[in-house]
C-alpha cells in the first residue's frame, strides 16, 4: 500500500507540474490529491490499528476530510487557490494517527528491535513530516505572510523534506519486505 | 524570489524558531519512544523467560501429577485387595454355613435315593406309593435348599469380585440394610479368623422403611467395612487393657430422615483424641502399628461418601468411644 502511494504521489507531482505548465496553476491537482492521498493513509493505518474502534476512527476522519476539502474549495479557497486548511487538517489526523500508533506499538509484545521494524521508520516520518506541515501551512493560514499562496522558499523546503520522506518510505517498504521474506522462510 | 523579497526577516526567524522549537520536540519524542519501549521490551523479554520457564514447569507438574494419579490408582487397588484380604476369612466363614447345608442335604438327599431305590425292589404288594412320594417329596425339598444355599455361596462370591474390581461400579438400588449386615458379619468373622482372642458383641438397629436407595453398592460396601473393622479393632484393643467388666460392643443404626438415610456406627472404644480428629480423613493416617493399616481406608470412605453427594461426620470422646454418620441422599 505504501508503494502504491509513493507512485501515486510520483504521479500526482508529474501531473502538477504538466498542469502548471498548461493553466500556470497545479493547485487544483492537490485539492483532489489530498483527499486520495489521506485514503491511502487511511488504508495503511488500518492495517496497522486493525480493530473496529480504530476502523471507524480512520473512516470517519476520511469523511471529515472529504466534507472539508469540498466545503473550503466552495467557501475559502477554490481550485486555483492552494489547499493550505486542508492540508493542516490531514496533518492532524495524520500526526494523531501516528502518535495513536506509536502508543500502540508501546503496547505491543514485540520481540525484534524496533529499528528493524519498517513500520516504526513509517510512523517517525509521518509524524515529522506531518508536524512540519502543520507548522508550515499554519503559519500561512495565521497570514504570517500575507501572501495568498505560501512563498516559493516554504515549497521548496516542502521538496525537500518530501524527497526524504518518500526515501524513509522506500526504506520502510524495504525493511517490511525483508521481515515477511525472513517470516516466510521461518514458516517454511 | 518575489515571493521570498516579500517576507519580512523577523517572519522567517519566527518560521526558523518554530521549526527548531518542532524538531526538538519530534525528537525528544521519538527518543522517549525507543527509550521506553526498549525498558518495555526488557520486561517482556522477562517476562517471556518466565513464561518460558513456567511452562517447562508446567510440562513437569502434568508429569508429576499424571504419575501421581497413576500411584493414587494403584493405591487404591491395593487398598482394595488389602480390605479383600481381611474380607476373605469372613467370606471363607460366610461361604462355610451354605457349603455345610449343602453337603449335609446332599448326603441326606443319596440316603433318601438309596431309600427309594430299596423301595422300588420291593414287590409290587410291598411297595407303597405314599412312603415313594415323601421319599420324592424330601428329595425335592433337599434340592430346593441346595439351590438355595448354593446361590447365597455364589453371591458372597460375586460380592467379593465386585470388591475387588479396579474399574468404577455403577449405581443401582441397594437395601443399605442387607448391605450393612452383610459387612458386619463378613468383618467379625474376618477379625475372629484372624486373631483367635478376638471378642466383641455386634448389635444392629436397622430402620425398615428406608428401602433401596441408589448408590454402588461395591462402594458403599468398602466405606462400611471400614468403618466396621476399625471399630471392632479399637474396642478389642481396648479390651486388652480395660477391666473385666467392659464390654466391647459395635452398634449399627440405619435412620431415614426427610430426603436422606443415615448409617450410624458407634463403638465404646477408647475414642480419638481432640488433636489428631481433624487428621483422621486426610490420606496415609493412620494410629494402627505399621503394617496394621495403610492409613488410606477412611481417606477412601470420604471420597466414596462425597461421591455419593453424601457427607461423613464423626463424634468422639476420648476413653468413651466413636460414632460415625454417614448421610447418604434419596434420590
Amino acid at each position: 500500500m505504501l508503494a502504491v502511494l509513493v507512485v501515486l504521489t510520483l504521479l500526482s507531482e508529474l501531473t502538477a507540474k504538466y498542469v502548471a505548465y498548461i493553466l500556470h496553476n497545479n493547485n487544483m491537482v492537490y485539492h483532489f490529491f489530498t483527499p486520495v492521498e489521506f485514503l491511502f493513509y487511511v488504508l495503511i493505518y488500518q492495517q496497522f490499528f486493525s480493530s473496529k474502534k480504530w476502523n471507524y476512527i480512520l473512516w470517519l476522519c476520511f469523511a471529515i476530510l472529504v466534507f472539508s476539502e469540498i466545503f473550503n474549495t466552495i467557501f475559502f479557497q477554490p481550485l486555483n487557490v492552494d489547499n493550505t486548511n486542508i492540508l493542516i487538517l490531514e496533518s492532524i489526523f495524520l500526526v494523531a494517527f501516528s502518535l495513536s500508533l506509536f502508543i500502540k506499538i508501546s503496547e505491543s509484545e514485540y520481540h525484534q528491535h524496533l529499528l528493524k521494524e519498517g513500520i516504526f521508520w513509517f510512523n517517525s516520518a509521518v509524524l515529522f513530516y506531518y508536524a512540519f506541515n502543520i507548522l508550515i501551512w499554519g503559519f500561512h493560514s495565521i497570514q504570517v505572510y500575507n501572501l495568498k499562496n505560501p512563498p516559493m522558499f516554504i515549497y521548496n523546503f516542502i521538496l525537500v523534506f518530501s524527497g526524504l520522506l518518500y526515501a524513509i518510505y522506500a526504506f520502510a517498504t524495504g525493511l517490511n519486505s525483508i521481515a515477511v521474506k525472513k517470516r516466510r522462510l521461518n514458516h517454511e | 524570489m518575489n515571493n521570498l523579497l516579500q517576507i519580512n526577516s523577523t517572519d522567517v526567524t519566527v518560521f526558523v524558531f518554530a521549526g527548531i522549537i518542532v524538531l526538538a520536540l519530534l525528537f525528544g519524542f521519538i527518543m522517549y519512544f525507543l527509550f521506553s519501549y526498549r525498558h518495555k521490551q526488557k520486561d517482556f523479554q522477562l517476562l517471556h523467560d518466565q513464561k518460558q520457564q513456567i511452562d517447562v514447569q508446567k510440562i513437569e507438574l502434568e508429569k508429576t501429577l499424571r504419575e501421581l494419579k497413576s500411584t493414587q490408582a494403584q493405591l487404591i487397588q491395593q487398598e482394595k485387595m488389602a480390605n479383600l484380604g481381611e474380607l476373605t476369612a469372613g467370606v471363607a466363614h460366610e461361604i462355610q454355613n451354605p457349603l455345610n447345608f449343602v453337603n449335609n442335604f446332599s448326603e441326606v438327599s443319596n440316603e433318601l435315593i438309596e431309600e427309594l431305590k430299596t423301595e422300588r425292589q420291593k414287590t409290587e404288594s410291598e411297595r407303597s406309593a405314599g412312603t415313594e412320594n415323601d421319599i420324592i417329596n424330601d428329595i425335592e425339598q433337599n434340592l430346593q435348599k441346595i439351590n438355595y444355599h448354593g446361590k447365597r455361596a455364589e453371591s458372597i462370591v460375586k460380592g467379593m469380585l465386585q470388591h475387588s474390581r479396579a474399574n468404577a461400579g455403577v449405581k443401582e438400588p441397594t437395601d443399605i440394610n442387607k448391605l450393612a449386615d452383610e459387612y458386619l458379619r463378613l468383618s467379625f468373622h474376618g477379625l475372629r479368623a484372624k486373631d483367635k482372642s478376638f471378642n466383641a458383641d455386634f448389635k444392629t438397629d436397622f430402620d425398615e422403611s428406608i428401602g433401596k436407595i441408589n448408590v454402588i453398592p461395591q462402594d458403599i460396601g468398602r466405606v462400611l467395612l471400614n468403618l466396621f473393622n476399625n471399630a471392632f479393632y479399637t474396642v478389642n484393643e481396648k479390651r486388652k487393657s480395660a477391666s473385666d467388666s467392659y464390654l466391647p460392643t459395635v452398634l449399627v443404626q440405619t435412620k431415614k430422615l426427610n430426603s436422606a438415610i443415615e448409617i450410624i456406627v458407634r463403638d465404646n472404644g477408647d475414642g480419638i483424641p481432640k488433636k489428631i480428629i481433624e487428621k483422621i480423613f486426610q490420606p496415609f493416617f493412620t494410629t494402627k502399628p505399621t503394617g496394621q493399616g495403610t492409613g488410606l481406608g477412611l481417606s477412601l470412605s470420604y471420597d466414596i461418601i462425597k461421591a455419593h453427594s453424601g457427607e461423613i461426620k464423626v463424634e468422639s470422646k476420648e476413653g468413651e468411644g466413636t460414632t460415625f454418620i454417614i448421610q447418604l441422599p434419596i434420590l
